[in-house]
């Protein structure tokens, strides 16, 4: 074999190639060299077993559901485009309001999108008055929008954190989660009374509110109903104030509500019962007008991401709910706030054959 | 391609390459592992960033981890079933040792008064495992939170914990204000 005249001279080669691997090396050896010096004042780090099961926080036994008990069927779903959606509600005319963080979205009832009304800060409830305006809830105000989306009026609510609101043909009943009680204004603003303030002296618990979910519907029959979370229950109170009756109990199984406080969230069926949505097992339920259990909208297997987020134990999850509404086609509508979308559901009768 | 040179253009450029690579990593190391803490720093948990991984409890060179739940009273809901000391389901809602979450009993609930329960710490029994902290975030509002308590820390240059949290939820925080605090406590 003979030498290429061209190749250059192998001593130079081999010089070439050990001062990069000697440079590289020596950069590397000399940063260890550093980093040594640096961790010799600390202690040593200990060698221990990872902790046992006793030390690890599982629902995951709650986190199945029997599929003969889920009577419902996700017919279609859409995403909000809000980044941080915080509730929903039905318009008169069957469309569908979502708000949040920058404003309100107003959906076709399949989810085609209408309008928008941009707002600086976090709508935490819509709804719709009577005569077609909008009210959107913030911390500390609510802000009304006219038929055409631009704001018309605000009404300021210092130290007031609405998170629900129904509307009467004259009132208004706004949740407040810092107060803990349902206000009643009227539509021009003004507080004209104050539903389930604390009071021991008469015997009145008042509403247990441990975090920003506390929901109030007004139901065909006259009375108000209004989540009492801390208690789990739902109870119905008359509108001027007075507890009528409750239902519901503490409980992981799937006929009870779970964790601190629960249902975040609940609205009323055309049959007189109720649909309900919980957070930290992302649960949709349906409930006869007496609180019996009946059956599941969606269960926890429906939410993968939000369970993904609860598991990860992110404050993300520790702040978003499952909100619901229902259409007057008796259609549940399931706002879920960490995928972003809006699920709407049929029963699975009305949908088979 | 034949290799027409006895050292080839891609052979200088590889070793070039590797000798730079090594040298990349080399000082990348060396600048994180000597990043100073200064005297006047100290490791703190970002509780955003937490996710109760349960490392902080065998990972911290001291027997006994400095990292321990806090709690936000401010935030705090004085919930009669609070998922920071409740187990999922409990069989009663009371003090009973097997209706509490923790494993070490580390926290102490009194009656206030009726539906209200308040819940206390015990330092010295916690461990910093985060299963508390795990069921308050998961159910309820997040006021319990782990911190390293300033107190027992030894004030590793480089933080175990830190080393091995796989959330990053480690920083450095001026020692005169040495907690990440949440709710009003934060403020």
């Amino acid at each position: 074999m003979t030498e290429d005249p061209s190749s250059p001279d192998p001593q130079r080669r081999k010089v070439l190639r050990a001062a990069l691997w000697g440079g590289g090396l020596a950069g590397a050896g000399a940063v260890a060299g550093i980093t040594a010096k640096r961790l010799a004042s600390d202690p040593p780090a200990p060698k221990r077993p990872p902790l046992g099961p006793e030390f690890t926080y599982d629902v995951t036994r709650f986190q199945t559901t029997d599929p003969s008990l889920i009577q419902w069927r996700e017919v279609t779903r859409f995403q909000t485009g809000l980044e941080r959606p915080r509730n929903l509600a039905v318009a008169k005319d069957g469309s569908i309001l979502v708000c949040g963080d920058g404003g309100i979205r107003r959906f076709d009832a399949e989810g085609g999108e209408l309008d928008a009304s941009s707002i600086e800060g976090s709508v935490h409830a819509v709804t719709e008055l009577p005569d077609g305006r909008i009210l959107a809830a913030l911390s500390g105000r609510v802000v009304v929008f006219g038929n055409d989306g631009r704001p018309l009026a605000e009404w300021p609510l210092p130290d007031v954190l609405p998170v629900s609101l129904a509307v009467s043909e004259k009132r208004t009943y706004l949740a407040d989660a810092n107060g803990r009680v349902v206000r009643v204004l009227d539509f021009e603003g003004r507080t004209l009374d104050v539903i389930g303030q604390r009071d021991p002296e008469q015997g009145v618990e008042g509403f247990v509110v441990p975090s920003p979910y506390f929901c109030v519907r007004l139901a065909p029959d006259g009375l108000l109903r209004i989540a009492n979370p801390g208690k789990h229950r739902i109870e119905a109170w008359t509108l001027d104030g007075s507890f009528e009756l409750g239902w519901g109990r503490p409980s992981y199984a799937v006929d009870g509500f779970c964790g601190c406080c629960n249902p975040v969230s609940f609205a009323l069926l055309p049959d007189g019962g109720f649909v309900t949505g919980e957070k930290g097992l992302p649960r949709v339920k349906t409930y006869d007008c007496h609180g019996t259990f009946t059956g599941l909208v969606a269960g926890p297997e429906a939410f993968p991401d939000y369970v993904k987020a609860a598991q990860a134990g992110t404050p993300k999850a520790a702040s978003a709910g499952i909100y619901v509404a229902v259409d007057a086609g008796g259609r549940v509508l399931i706002l879920d706030a960490i995928g972003g979308t809006v699920r709407i559901m049929r029963r699975k009768e009305d949908t088979d054959g | 391609m034949a290799e027409k040179d006895g050292i080839s253009r891609r052979e200088v450029l590889s070793g070039g390459l590797r000798g730079l690579g090594l040298l990349g990593i080399g000082t990348a190391t060396g600048a994180l592992a000597t990043r100073d803490r200064s005297d006047d720093e100290v490791w703190q948990i970002d509780p955003d960033a937490c996710i109760q991984c349960g490392l902080c409890a065998t990972e911290c060179v001291l027997e006994i981890s400095a990292v321990k739940t806090v709690h936000s009273h401010g935030m705090c809901g004085y919930c009669e079933l609070c998922t920071g000391y409740f187990e999922p389901d409990p069989v009663n809602l009371d003090e009973g040792a097997e209706n509490q979450l923790c494993p070490t009993g580390a926290i102490e609930r009194t009656y206030v008064e009726h539906p209200y329960y308040e819940y206390r710490i015990i330092p010295d029994l916690c461990v910093g495992c985060g299963k508390c902290v795990k069921g308050c975030n998961m159910f309820g509002n997040g006021s319990l939170y782990l911190q390293v308590n300033p107190d027992r820390c030894v004030d590793c240059n480089r933080c175990a914990i830190a080393s091995a949290c796989p959330a990053e939820a480690f920083r450095l925080v001026p020692r005169p204000t040495p907690y990440l605090l949440r709710g009003k406590e934060g403020t």
